[in-house]
């Protein structure tokens, strides 16, 4: 790292992490990715940027001297998606397979836990996921002892360590290069959305909080030391950047008060709680609305979480989470998407003005940024975030 | 106050006891398609509480099931007869995505306040929204959407729809769905919940 990459790579850690413990740093600082909106400005289709890493590591490559963030929220694509092809897995669809090849990925909601699965999981997890859910969702892992599946086996996981290693040099590369400053490291779930997500999927397990409400109970408690540990051995021995935790359906209106209360909050809470005993901050990623349940956030530990703002009241979560948790946002969507940049600038400037008080703040997108955000108002973002951005 | 049994069995989401009534109620001969609308008249209701705050999806998928396994017992009782129709609704998630929750909650509503409703399903090619309003005649065309990427697929369907002359209203829902987003795409209405896209409905066959 040279001199002036060094300086500048200070000087944007010390934005993050002031403002991270809600500190006033010398500028609000501003976090962005290079995310699925990059495809359209390079020469491949999205299959290519989702199945050629060395074409999306070069979209971000190409961008970086002028994408001036104090942290960066990552390269376009999520995961190599050979490592699922190789397993056959029935859990996404990706650009050109099953999909038209200018499409991002999607999730195929399944019940691919039943209800009667219940048990099992809760008696062993692991067990149950290695043993009946990872054939289930696999088709060249039906059998798991055969030929076939452990080939299937070996290939994925080899694609996956391929993948890390090679984001791994990718980073550091852009690091001493560029002076970049990642969002988090590690990832984890609320126990809920775990069992939620892929397992029950929303229908089953919203249609379980009535038919067999212990069972979900039990599950989500089942879940929480493999959700915290998950997220501190996907980080290595890093404490200093928070771990990423995309939450679902804790956000208004899935569930009502007495669920929320009773099945979605005291298992997310204690593995928040778990994390920030071990010195682990959780990046609160709250998609979708929080408004009613700002209240309840606020028991967490000081500083435990970074709350995303997406379509969460700004103003309600400044007044309620501000001064005791840092608060990431400011910037909608869709006026990324739909807006000029005038108008992304003036949002720039409203936000800073409400929002970055007296520090603990970072301007950010709300929710995720697609492939058809414009990026004339993206680099309007950041250049207004400069602009009014000095404290 | 719901004097009907059925009716409120439906919005204590009662589900046993929703089976065990409409059994009961064919048993004693009673017109299927009175049974359907003692299950209709506690869906509006559950729909009500869910558009006043205090009912939330949890409690409306749960309905929905409930209904669908109403519907399971009824339908073979129901062929031949014709149920008291609004009017046609077509409704359906628009290309390249394959999200259909939302959609399903809204064409339960629907559904549930009498309208006939052609649910095109998810992925929609722009042909097939522009062919069923056609054929269907519909008023009313609903397109659905969550991922943002697939709003400019939303745009496509309706400049079809406008280029084949079809007089029809557009309303389109979903999460990330605002005016912005309305006027960009060239829809009459939009909405963000279920029970806002039902009042439209209302506003439009009224």
């Amino acid at each position: 790292m040279n001199e002036k990459v060094a300086k500048l790579y200070g000087e944007r850690l010390n934005r993050y992490m002031t403002a991270l413990d809600c500190g006033k740093p010398d500028k609000v600082p501003v976090s962005f990715g290079i995310g699925d909106w990059i495809v359209k400005h390079t020469d491949n289709n999205f299959q290519e940027i989702f199945y050629d890493w060395e074409k999306s590591i070069k979209a971000v490559d190409d961008i970086l001297p002028d994408f001036d963030v104090d942290v960066f929220g990552g390269g376009p694509t999520l995961w190599w998606p050979p490592m699922w092809d190789a397993m056959g897995s029935k859990l996404y669809k990706f650009p050109g397979m099953g999909l038209d090849e200018n499409s991002t990925f999607q999730f195929v909601e399944e019940e691919y836990m039943k209800a009667e699965d219940y048990d099992a999981f809760i008696a062993n997890p692991t067990e149950w996921i290695a043993t009946t859910y990872l054939p289930r969702i696999s088709t060249e892992f039906e059998n798991p002892s055969s030929l076939r599946g452990i080939s299937a086996l070996i290939r994925s996981s080899v694609a996956f360590s391929e993948y890390n290693n090679y984001m791994g040099a990718s980073w550091g590369k852009w690091t001493v290069e560029h002076g970049v400053v990642g969002q988090f490291t590690g990832m984890t779930k609320a126990p809920f959305d775990t069992l939620g997500d892929a397992l029950r999927s929303m229908k089953g397990i919203l249609l379980d909080l009535r038919r067999r409400p212990e069972k979900v109970a039990a599950a989500c408690e089942v879940i929480v030391p493999h959700n915290i540990n998950y997220a501190l051995s996907g980080a290595g021995a890093d404490t200093r950047f928070p771990c990423f935790a995309p939450l679902h359906r804790g956000s208004y209106p899935f569930l009502n008060p007495y669920q929320w209360e009773n099945y979605y909050w005291p298992s997310l809470k204690a593995v928040i709680e778990g994390l920030w005993a071990k010195g682990k901050r959780t990046y609160f990623y709250a998609e979708g609305d929080w408004t009613p349940y700002l209240e309840k956030i606020a028991e967490l530990p000081d500083k435990s979480i970074v709350f995303d703002i997406d379509l969460t009241d700004a103003k309600k979560a400044k007044e309620i989470l501000g001064g005791r948790f840092c608060l990431i946002g400011g910037m909608p969507t869709t006026l990324l998407t739909y807006g000029t940049p005038e108008q992304v600038k003036e949002q720039v400037k409203r936000s800073i003005d409400e929002l970055a008080g007296d520090g603990g703040f970072i301007l950010g997108a709300g929710g995720v940024v697609m492939g058809d955000a414009k990026k004339e108002n993206i680099m309007a973002m950041l250049e207004a975030a400069r602009e009014y951005g000095s404290y | 106050m719901l004097t009907d049994t059925l009716a409120k069995a439906i919005l204590d989401l009662e589900e046993e006891q929703v089976i065990v009534l409409v059994k009961e109620r064919l048993a004693k001969g009673d017109s299927p398609l009175d049974i359907v609308e003692s299950l209709q008249k506690g869906m509006s209701e559950v729909g009500k509480l869910f558009e006043t705050g205090e009912f939330f999806l949890s409690e409306l998928v749960m309905c929905g099931e409930i209904m669908k396994d109403a519907m399971d017992v009824l339908e073979p009782h129901l062929i031949d007869s014709h149920s008291g129709n609004k009017g046609n609704i077509v409704v359906g998630t628009v290309k390249g995505d394959i999200h259909d929750l939302g959609k399903n909650i809204v064409v339960m509503l629907l559904k549930g306040a009498g309208y006939n409703v052609i649910d095109l399903g998810v992925d929609v090619p722009i042909e097939k929204f522009v062919e069923a309003a056609k054929e269907s005649k519909a008023p009313l065309v609903g397109m659905s959407v969550l991922l943002t990427g697939c709003q400019e697929a939303m745009k496509q369907t309706i400049d079809a729809i406008r280029a084949e002359g079809l007089n029809t209203k557009v309303i389109i829902g979903g999460n990330y769905i605002d005016e912005l987003v309305r006027e960009y795409v060239g829809a009459d209405y939009f909405a963000n919940n279920a029970s806002d896209g039902l009042k439209v409905a209302k506003q439009i066959f009224s």
